[in-house]
């Protein structure tokens, strides 16, 4: 393909030969249809995106807008999740760019051992993620007491409220990591995220684990009533299951 | 619990996928984007969702 | 501030308010919090008179119900007074 001027190569993930047969009908980041690139034995599943949009200079810009940040990254995840139902795939960091399809090619070749180790990695497995939160104690009323020793009273509740309060903190990330242990064991990888921002989650409590688990696909069903009941048996903690991601959290597998 | 479907397009959704598509995948280095993959994605944009949703957000009353 | 979030708290002068209301009630909060701590190590200390015990504790009771009333006056809920740092964390602990 010639290289175009105004045009450039979205990657979007690696794939096998044999699971990248007829990719009709997908949509991409630019409501382009994604279609394939040879490298080797792998493929590369690629879309035409303008430069306009998607140069240098452009990306840069488009990425600090929340909304097209937002359009772009789903249309991203939607054709991987969709490649993912045909087998294995290495997905692509958001935003990977080229001028044409011979530097695609070129750029997975040069990277083809990581791509195989990857795809090796996760055939036959699906990633899935879970978070768990503190529960916020409802605050008890603090009644403004006059009179003598209201003062003293007063610092006494808040003594006791502070020191339950680093307990229930430290409690909650024994918890936490003991959760993270139990997954793990049902999970062929397993890694931890940084909590999120609070500001951004839907819970009223920190959070106090944010966990990737890799997880051969037979086991889902297990893996999901493990966390239920790790979410019921705490008294401290909600426990919640997003997924099937395609494995974004176990794609990046440096040389042993 | 049932295993879920997709996650749907919600806010909170999109907070996970960010995670996911800005910070994991293959990191290979593209052409154009070459020069910006210093930039910290996940600054980037988390800052922009920090902004976008305090910005919007109504007080809980 | 780029010029779009510029533009987006001077649409509304009211959130930009809030905005700044909050932020001065976080920095007050965190204070009061300081101090609470600072407090209860010092009696915990043991070498304070009950008087000044009760005096102390009477002050940081006002303080924190003043915080209620200013938080109540400009129509923020005590909880959300917080900064994110990032990956420093909030700035108030969580709970």
């Amino acid at each position: 393909m010639n290289a175009s001027e105004d045009r450039g190569v979205w990657l979007y993930a690696v794939m096998p030969e044999a699971g990248a047969s007829a990719l009709g009908g997908l949509t991409g980041v630019s409501a382009e249809h994604p279609r394939a690139v040879t490298a080797g034995t792998l493929v590369a599943v690629v879309g035409d995106v303008p430069l306009s949009s998607f140069g240098e200079e452009a990306l840069r810009r488009n990425l600090e807008d929340l909304d097209w940040l937002a359009t772009v990254a789903r249309a991203h995840d939607t054709v991987i999740a969709a490649l993912v139902e045909r087998g294995p795939v290495a997905p692509v960091r958001l935003a990977t760019v080229y001028h044409d399809d011979g530097s695609v090619r070129v750029a997975v070749e040069q990277r083809a051992a990581d791509f195989e180790r990857t795809l090796e990695h996760v055939s036959g497995r699906v990633e899935w993620g879970v978070k768990a939160f503190l529960q916020i104690e409802p605050e008890p009323a603090r009644p403004v007491k006059s009179g003598e020793g209201a003062g003293a009273a007063y610092l006494a509740r808040r003594r006791r409220a502070l020191a339950s309060s680093e307990e229930r903190q430290w409690h909650a990330a024994e918890q936490a990591s003991h959760i993270h242990a139990a997954l793990s064991e049902l999970a062929a990888d397993a890694c931890t995220h940084p909590p999120q921002s609070r500001a951004l989650t839907d819970q009223d409590g920190p959070m106090v684990l944010n966990g990737a688990y890799l997880v051969d696909a037979e086991r889902a069903e297990q893996f999901a009533e493990t966390v239920d009941s790790c979410d019921r048996d705490s008294a401290l903690l909600t426990v919640t299951l997003t997924g099937p991601w395609p494995p974004y959290s176990f794609s990046s597998l440096e040389e042993p | 619990m049932t295993v879920p479907a997709r996650a749907g397009n919600r806010n909170v959704a999109l907070i996970d996928l960010l995670d996911r598509v800005l910070a994991g995948g293959v990191v290979v280095s593209g052409e154009i984007t070459l020069s910006i993959a210093d930039v910290d994605l996940v600054q980037v944009s988390l800052r922009t969702l920090i902004t976008s949703i305090t910005a919007l957000q109504p007080h809980h009353e | 501030m780029n010029d779009e979030e510029k533009n987006r708290i001077n649409a509304d002068p009211e959130t930009a308010e809030r905005s700044l209301v909050s932020l001065v009630l976080t920095v007050v909060e965190l204070l009061r919090q300081l101090m609470e701590r600072q407090a209860l190590r010092r009696v915990d200390h043991g070498d304070l008179p009950d008087a000044k015990i009760e005096e102390i504790g009477q002050t940081l009771m006002y303080l924190d119900l003043h915080m209620d009333e200013l938080c109540d006056h400009f129509g923020l809920d005590r909880r959300d007074l917080n900064l994110d740092l990032g990956p420093l964390g909030t700035l108030l602990s969580d709970e």
